[in-house]
């Protein structure tokens, strides 16, 4: 988050030796869906369509939305998800989830569709061996909104997050609705109260609660868990994320009731505490079958503020009042808690918690398992796209250069890594390895190099301590 | 025959029975269950469980007995005070509590009686209460009138099928350009909506009784009667799931009810007409 005034943008960084390296599909910001290369060449741009997010599947198909709806009215609803195929042309579509008229606008038809959706085939929607989705048929899962009021949750209108299912031919099969579990999420008394006096109100629609703020959705896939005999992990049961309510948590399928979760407390179990306080996270998902950490949850844990409950310093309603200023990426053990694998400021380099903001997100983002055990994390409020390996090394690194102007940010919701086979419309390209630049003698055109033009000795000073002892205490301290 | 009242501490509801019978010179005795006639009330239930319905929120009064009838809630007890048994089948059980009465269906006694039955309403509304009305489409001059003069504040309309199946769903013979009126009459007023329940039906294969499931084309062609009576597509239209264990006609309790995602169907295809459809929680 300490951004300089002027820094590079596009690929920064690829050492193609210890990358997977495919191409990656985002959402440029107000630009549309951008396909570019491990070298952040752009070789393909599907201009104006909308991604929350964008996924290419096999063949060279896009999906994603046609547009969102007018935000006077709706929040984050998007009118539809479409698949596109290479040249852009719809080979499928679904808005028929609730039919809309805003004041001013044409009557239509919406998906309300928001930050997730899955095809029959995979169950993340990325790339799996063996794990193909399906582009010619198939239902799909989509993440959606509903406006209720729900006086057991509290007696604003709320914006309701829902699951439904559709098939290849548009017929709705099934459907899921978060407040009908209300009871079943956990809630202290603390939170039930702020929760009902303040449900993260939004201005849309005249004023609404978007209480919890489902942010992924992913099917289980076979796992380890299932065949071993724990029913909570069927293959079909859906695993879901509230961003302000710091819920991950799992719903059965065949009866929609939730069958694992951790959160919205981190503080009741020495498992809870060990494996830290969630917050404001994004893109929990089971890693699927065939890649390395299978079984395990792998999500991107943003930080920021989020969370009911009750107040603090921080939080003098007990609204958000979970606070943290650095992200970090984890893989755990669903059963366990044990956190298996992550990625925090710690394992970025950075001195903590001086220096920690530096790998900080406070809102979006993703994170991807590669085959081969890296992990491609989009690091999403500062539009920067990388990957790591299991042992932490940064072997690619991206930045947006594509600020919005409605948005003034370069952000980038979340990245997908697709094989090159998935794209049998373009020659592999050519892989340009880009080692990282030493920053401390880099200059942009005018500055001088660094170094001293002159040099002079002050008698009676002495070496800078090994330990440093700061104003605020941080990792170094008491280290030699 | 000497009139009973069983009555609640409080309850509005059983002091306006008992104005009426006051002011209609009729002497009662009243036994207040939560008080002092509690034991009274105990007993009386005890030997007349049967005729006493208890709701989700526990038994409704007041409760009338006369020794011979035994009538419950507010509705029906005034009805039988203004013109006895004439009024059967407009009235029935509510759930509504507050200044909410329900229980109160256009379509289900003789239209004949039909002043008698607005006097009821005209009573009611008179007592500051807001009156639920339940139609299925039958009786649409009388439930003209009861909307002419501003005694619903809410209807619903069942709308039972599509019209050729009307006359078996009712098992009476039923006019389709009745039916049309009733679906116009119901979508001027200010709070209403309509539903069809997702039900089995008998249907007759020559000598031969056959039950299926209302299909979801069948509730498409609904969808699109309300379109056709209304002018309009998007009309509040909920789908209900249809419970065996509440069916009148026993034939049907045996009747497998249908799963809520078996239910998404039917609502795709009514959307293809009234694109506002929900399905009804229950």
């Amino acid at each position: 988050m300490t951004y300089p005034s002027v820094y590079p943008t596009g690929a920064t960084v690829y050492l193609p030796e210890r990358c997977w390296s495919g191409y990656t599909i985002f959402q440029a910001r107000e630009l549309g869906a951008l396909l570019i290369d491990m070298n952040g060449r752009e070789v393909r741009l599907w201009k104006g369509f909308h991604g929350f997010p964008n996924r290419l599947f096999p063949g060279g198909y896009v999906l994603g939305h046609s547009g969102e709806r007018n935000n006077k009215y709706g929040m984050q609803d998007y009118r539809d998800l479409i698949q596109v195929d290479w040249e852009g042309n719809i080979v499928w579509k679904f808005n028929e989830y609730e039919y809309i008229e805003d004041p001013g606008e044409e009557p239509q038809w919406m998906a309300r569709v928001h930050h997730d959706y899955q095809r029959e085939g995979n169950p993340v929607g990325y790339y799996v061996p063996g794990m193909i989705p399906k582009t010619d048929g198939g239902n799909t899962l989509m993440l959606g909104h509903k406006k209720i009021t729900c006086k057991e949750i509290s007696d604003k209108p709320l914006l309701d997050d829902t699951i439904y299912e559709v098939t290849w031919d548009g017929d709705l099969v099934w459907e899921w609705v978060c407040s009908e579990h209300f009871e079943e999420l956990g809630f202290r008394e603390d939170a039930k109260n702020i929760l009902s006096r303040d449900p993260n109100m939004r201005p849309a629609g005249g004023g609404m609660g978007d209480w919890m703020h489902l942010n992924s959705m992913s099917t289980l896939g076979p796992n380890k868990w299932y065949d071993a005999g724990d029913n909570r992990f069927h293959p079909d049961n859906i695993i879901t994320d509230g961003r302000e309510t710091n819920i991950i948590f799992i719903i059965s399928k065949e009866t929609g009731q939730v069958v694992w979760k951790v959160g919205p407390n981190y503080d009741e179990t020495p498992e809870q505490i060990a494996l830290g306080w969630i917050i404001g996270q994004h893109h929990a998902h089971m890693i699927p079958r065939g890649l390395p950490g299978e079984g395990n949850i792998l999500v991107f844990d943003n930080g920021g503020w989020a969370g009911y409950g009750a107040p603090n310093p921080g939080s003098p309603t007990g609204a958000k009042n979970a606070l943290r200023d650095y992200s970090r990426v984890l893989e755990f053990d669903p059963v366990t808690l044990k956190i298996i694998w992550q990625y925090t400021p710690a394992e970025a380099g950075f001195v903590h918690p001086t220096d920690s903001n530096r790998f900080y997100s406070p809102f979006i983002s993703s994170a991807q398992r590669l085959p081969n055990g890296n992990t491609l994390i989009a690091e999403g409020g500062g539009g920067r796209i990388i990957e790591v390996t299991a042992d932490h090394q940064l072997v690619w690194e991206y930045i947006s250069p594509y600020w919005g102007k409605q948005f003034k940010m370069n952000l980038v919701y979340r990245a997908y890594r697709v094989p090159y086979e998935w794209v049998p419309q373009l020659d592999q390209p050519q892989e340009t390895a880009i080692p990282a630049i030493d920053v401390t003698t880099f200059r942009v055109p005018g500055a001088a190099p660094s170094g001293a033009e002159a040099e002079v000795r002050v008698e009676g000073t002495i070496p800078c301590q090994p330990s440093t002892a700061l104003c605020v205490v941080s990792d170094t301290d008491g280290t030699d | 025959m000497a009139i009973t009242i069983y009555s609640a501490t409080g309850c509005i509801r059983c002091k306006i029975v008992m104005q009426f019978l006051n002011e209609s010179g009729l002497t009662f005795q009243e036994h207040d269950s939560l008080g002092e006639g509690r034991e009274a009330f105990r007993a009386f239930y005890k030997s007349n469980r049967q005729k006493i319905c208890r709701g989700p929120d526990g038994v409704e009064f007041p409760i009338f007995c006369d020794g011979g009838i035994i009538l419950q809630g507010l509705p029906m007890v005034v009805a039988h005070l203004i013109a006895g048994s004439a009024l059967e089948g407009f009235f029935k059980h509510g759930l509504l509590h507050g200044q909410w009465v329900d229980g109160i269906h256009v379509s289900g006694g003789d239209p004949a009686h039909g002043e008698k039955f607005l006097d009821v309403l005209i009573l009611l509304k008179k007592q500051m209460l807001k009156l639920q009305i339940d139609t299925n489409g039958v009786n649409a001059h009388l439930l003209e009138q009861v909307i002419k003069r501003g005694l619903a504040d809410r209807v619903i309309m069942e709308v039972k099928g599509p019209l050729e199946l009307y006359d078996s769903l009712l098992q009476q013979l039923n006019d389709p350009e009745e039916i049309k009126r009733s679906i116009a009459l119901v979508s001027q007023c200010n709070d209403y909506y309509f539903y069809s329940t997702i039900s089995p039906i008998i249907r007759e294969k020559g000598d031969l009784e056959q039950f299926s499931y209302i299909t979801p084309e069948e509730i498409a062609e609904a969808a699109h009667l309300i379109k056709e009576a209304t002018g309009d597509n998007k009309q509040p239209y909920r789908l209900r799931n249809f419970d065996p264990r509440a069916a009148e006609d026993k034939r049907l309790k045996e009747a497998e009810a249908l799963t809520k995602n078996e239910l998404f169907k039917y609502r795709t295809m009514a959307r293809k007409h009234q694109f506002k459809t929900e399905i009804l929680k229950i």
